[in-house]
């Protein structure tokens, strides 16, 4: 016997002294005269048997445990390697488990539970107010607003923040630049250390004065423009041709307004202008006594500044996280039930073929305490074996975790996460389903040994192994463990059909408009440019015709906010001669009459506006149907006039005709096109031309011949003639990308393809579990049938038999499984919006189960009905 | 050759108490390797005890994981690569108690054997 893990060392060493020891009785018997080889001879003969003295010498070294350990391990591998196909589906099956779990779960918590980079971020709240009708919007407050809110005395800072648009101009294009500017104390507000350098101070904001030209770069933004250059703090930047030296760099996860830059803000006194508003409580303050200060607050602050409130509000904070865990937090708590329920099944598995191969092993075991095995011993090498099963199992898992983790971050719909969470493996729940995977492994593992450490030794040896049918109790575990699998799996199944369902309706959706090849250019218009309506017109009027003359496009459009799905700007109207309800409300979408070819949306009735009718902004308006529907039963729409009281100009931003506020001449009535989202209902909808209204920002839509994002370089180059500073925005899409942009396309595509992936695994598992199940009851029965063949049975009656022992345990677990999807449907419909169970689904599930149950049953069924009789007989 | 190691092993219970005193007692006198220590044993004992070598090499691995010796190469005088063991501070006090132990014991015996040897003597 030989050991390996002896130290070669400590074994030469032995060697080499028993040698010496030889050598030296050898030279002694020479010196006293005696032959050499004699004394050779001599020497060994009294030396005696040189191995056995090595081996009893070793014996004193104390390793014998370790010895019987890599005995235990190189039988476990035999034994393991002689069946590879339960080693391997064992292993998988307990790799799903914890790789689905833990990768879910890490992105659960990674997204929902600790998110921000932030100190004391759950007191980290914003203000939103909510009108009478139950729209939500935030609350922007000027600079002395903003001097009396920090004294409340439920907060303990308040900081405020406003976004732009900047460009570069070193370059030969102009690149979007995403500016947040923050006031001097928002880095103590945050709480974060910078990567690189100093954040901002209150030394570069003084009260009154012009900022300081510094800027603290975002990290994506330092590794893109910069390569990361460590050497970058002193470095100047030229943003819309403004030079700012860079004092500092942020770590990767502050990635607050997904700033690129982050400069400081000038906080002026004029009224007009508002920023948003940053707060943190202070600790120990409820929301409730918080929201009741801010509400006296804010209605004091309604009456300074009326048209910055909506008419009737009430206030509430809404912490950093609660948009995102309303938008996709059902989704991924769905999903963590899916993969628990996957967990579940997959220890099932484990668990069947562990007692399966038991039953089968009984006799093994028996002939080895026979013939002087310890009990001890046995559950030594069971637990070794199942341990290697385990171990090799979660081994698998964490790397199976690791790729889906990245998986499931590349799915993630793109805004519905903070863009500061740091997705990575959990470790505490990988611990725990690598954990619940050991458990089972060692506590099924384990089970012949305790059943066969009170064994009838005699009874077990004398019974033939393959002749012996499965104890009653062994049988039971089975049909139980066989049942509760086809639950499960049936629960899974059918929330995956539910899932897949509601992401086709939403995939199959009708639009009301044609995305393929239309993309929508996003055109940030720079500060303290184009401030007069003649010229922002202009500009607006000469970016659309340059577009639309290049050769490429087909059409192109201009809106300011109307890019669907979601689109237009909701206000109040009134229709002329009609009573206003108390929230008659619409979606007023800015456009140029091309807009509707470029997206396909057909004019119903009427006409629509001409270029020389935009050109003076004529106050005419299209509606779409379902306000034509709404408001104008009769179908006498047009020719009637409609108005919307809160449209009015904010110059030098949003720059409006005179009389915006004044009554349009309905011209026409358009098809209804989605704009609220792709799972509620369209919205009454109104389009007025763009120079009506136009804020500091554009659009403008192309419909091109090939992919419209291959024409994108050219039309900044067009862009770039009629203004050299003007940019595009970076992040340029088609509008199919716009609609998986949607967080319902997202949390849908995420659900229905994880969910789908997940139940054909979870059916996978449950067909293996069922199939060695029943090929291991074939195996042990092979003499029955025998027999039985032999008194005249014929192959049909055996696969009868076989079917029969299963259909139970099958049926048990379908009708299981029905009742409990049945019970869950409420939870289920919950989550998946706009889809919900329904009878050819269950139908359709249940088919699909008892079909692959089948399938598992036919096949070893069929190995026991086509077997000879007398081979079967003879067979040990 | 189970049998073989049986015969070896038995061997070791045997002489273990007395075989270590030996051992410890022959280190006593500086460090010495295996093939010393048996010829050492040998010759004071006027050729009588023969240590077997199935004995004493388990023996010496054994008193080195006791800590009660250590063991270095050396080389010896005949020129030759050797491991030498030689009594730890622990091991020195463990041959006076194994002594005194032994003491007792052979007085004990010699008791039992000539009862009368003591009175006979003046």
């Amino acid at each position: 016997m030989r050991f390996p893990w002896w130290s070669r060392k400590q074994r030469q060493e032995l060697d080499e002294e028993l040698h010496t020891h030889l050598e030296m009785a050898a030279r002694e018997r020479m010196e006293r005269g005696e032959e050499k080889n004699e004394a050779a001879r001599a020497a060994r003969r009294e030396f005696g048997n040189l191995g056995l003295v090595k081996e009893v010498t070793r014996e004193m070294w104390g390793w014998s445990w370790l010895a019987d350990l890599y005995e235990d391990l190189r039988f476990g591998a035999r034994v393991l390697r002689k069946s590879p196909g339960f080693a391997i589906v064992a292993i998988l099956s307990l790799a799903l488990g914890i790789g689905a779990t833990t990768s879910v779960f890490s992105v659960v918590y990674g997204v929902l539970m600790n998110p921000y980079p932030y100190a004391h971020s759950d007191r980290m709240v914003h203000l939103v107010a909510h009108d009478t009708a139950g729209n939500r919007r935030f609350v922007n407050l000027n600079g002395s607003q903003l001097q009396q809110l920090q004294k409340a005395s439920c907060i303990e800072s308040a900081a405020a923040m406003d976004e732009w648009n900047l460009t570069t101009t070193e370059g030969d294009l102009p690149e979007d630049v995403q500016a947040v500017y923050l006031t001097s104390n928002s880095f103590v507000h945050f709480g974060v250390p910078t990567l690189l350098g100093r954040g901002l101070l209150p030394s570069d904001a003084p009260d009154g004065e012009d900022p300081e030209s510094v800027a603290v770069l975002g990290y994506k933004f330092w590794q893109r423009h910069f390569q990361g250059d460590p050497d970058i703090v002193g470095k100047k930047i030229q943003l819309v041709h403004k030079t700012y030296s860079i004092v500092g760099v942020v770590p990767p996860r502050f990635t607050w307004g997904d700033g690129e830059v982050y400069l400081p803000l000038k906080v002026t006194a004029e009224p007009a202008r508002t920023f948003f508003i940053m707060i943190r409580l202070k600790p120990g303050v409820t929301r409730a006594a918080a929201n009741a200060e801010f509400q006296s607050l804010l209605e004091q602050f309604a009456q300074q500044t009326p048209t910055h409130f909506p008419e009737h509000f009430h206030v509430t904070l809404e912490g950093l996280n609660d948009q995102f865990v309303s938008d996709i937090g059902g989704t991924l708590f769905l999903l963590l039930a899916a993969v628990a329920l996957l967990l579940l099944i997959g220890c099932g598995n484990v668990s069947i073929l562990l007692l399966a191969r038991a039953t089968a092993r009984q006799h093994e075991l028996a002939v080895r305490s026979a013939i002087g095995a310890e009990r001890s011993r046995l559950l030594r090498q069971l637990l070794t074996e199942s341990l290697m099963l385990s171990i090799t199992g979660a081994i698998v898992g964490v790397a199976l975790a690791n790729g889906l983790v990245k998986l499931i971050v590349n799915w993630l719909p793109e805004f519905s996460f903070p863009h500061e969470a740091a997705i990575s493996i959990n470790l505490p729940v990988l611990c725990f389903s690598v954990g619940l995977a050991l458990l089972t492994g060692i506590a099924f593992g384990i089970s012949p040994a305790l059943q066969s450490a009170r064994p009838d030794i005699a009874q077990v040896m004398q019974s033939n192994t393959r002749k012996m049918t499965v104890g009653v109790h062994g049988r039971r575990t089975h049909g139980f463990l066989i049942a509760g699998q086809i639950a499960l799996t049936l629960l899974l199944l059918a929330g995956a059909a539910v899932a897949m369902q509601g992401f086709l309706r939403i995939v199959n959706m009708n639009l009301g408009y044609d995305p393929h090849n239309v993309m929508s250019v996003g055109i940030p218009v720079h500060d303290n440019t184009y401030t007069t309506w003649e010229a922002r017109s202009a500009f607006f009027h000469q970016l659309l015709r340059k577009v639309s003359f290049m050769p490429e496009v087909v059409a192109a459009g201009l809106s300011t906010n109307a890019t669907p799905p979601n689109n237009g700007w909701e206000q109040r109207f009134e229709i002329s001669g009609k009573p206003a309800a108390e929230q008659q409300r619409a979606r007023i979408n800015f456009v140029s009459s091309g807009y509707f070819s470029v997206l396909r949306i057909p004019l119903q009735q009427g006409r629509l506006w001409d270029e020389t009718e935009t050109l003076r902004g004529a106050k005419l308006a299209l509606i779409n149907q379902t306000l034509a529907h709404q408001y104008f039963p009769n179908g006498d729409a047009i020719g009637g006039e409609l108005r919307m009281p809160e449209m009015k100009g904010e110059p030098p931003f949003r720059l409006a005709v005179p009389g915006s506020d004044s009554w349009f001449q309905i011209i026409g009535v358009v098809s209804d096109a989605l704009d609220d989202g792709l799972q509620k209902p369209i919205k009454a909808g109104v389009y007025v031309p763009y120079t009506i209204s136009m804020p500091v920002f554009t659009q403008i839509l192309v419909r091109t011949q090939v992919p419209p994002l291959t024409t994108l370089h050219s039309i900044r180059e067009q862009i770039h003639t009629i203004d050299p500073d003007q940019q595009a925005e970076r992040d340029v899409r088609d509008l199919d990308g716009w609609i998986r942009v949607q967080p319902e396309w997202g949390s849908g595509h995420l659900v229905a393809t994880l969910f789908a992936g997940f139940a054909v695994l979870a059916l996978a598992l449950a067909a293996t579990g069922l199939y060695s199940v029943i090929s291991y009851a074939v195996a042990q029965r092979t003499a029955e049938f025998g027999i039985r063949m032999a008194l005249g049975a014929r192959g049909k009656d055996v696969l009868l038999i076989v079917f029969r022992s299963a259909a139970v345990n099958v049926a048990g677990g379908v009708l299981a499984g029905v009742v409990l999807t049945i019970l869950l449907n409420r939870v289920l419909a919950r989550w998946i919006q706009g889809s919900s169970l329904n009878i050819p689904i269950l139908f359709g599930v249940v088919l699909l189960l008892v079909a692959t149950a089948g399938l598992s049953c036919f096949v070893p069924a069929r190995r026991a009905s086509s077997v000879d009789p007398m081979t079967a007989l003879r067979y040990e | 050759m189970a049998e073989k190691r049986e015969r070896y092993q038995n061997r070791i219970e045997l002489l273990q108490g007395t075989l270590d005193l030996l051992i410890l007692q022959t280190l006593q006198w500086g460090a010495q390797h295996g093939y010393g220590i048996s010829v050492a044993i040998r010759n004071r004992s006027g050729e009588i005890l023969q240590v077997d070598t199935g004995s004493l090499y388990p023996a010496l691995h054994r008193l080195q994981k006791q800590k009660w010796i250590k063991s270095e190469w050396k080389i010896s005088e005949n020129n030759q690569r050797a491991k030498y063991y030689r009594l730890t501070a622990t091991g020195k006090r463990q041959l006076t108690r194994e002594r005194s132990k032994w003491a007792h014991l052979s007085d004990a015996i010699a008791g039992v054997l000539n009862p009368f040897e003591d009175e006979n003597e003046p």
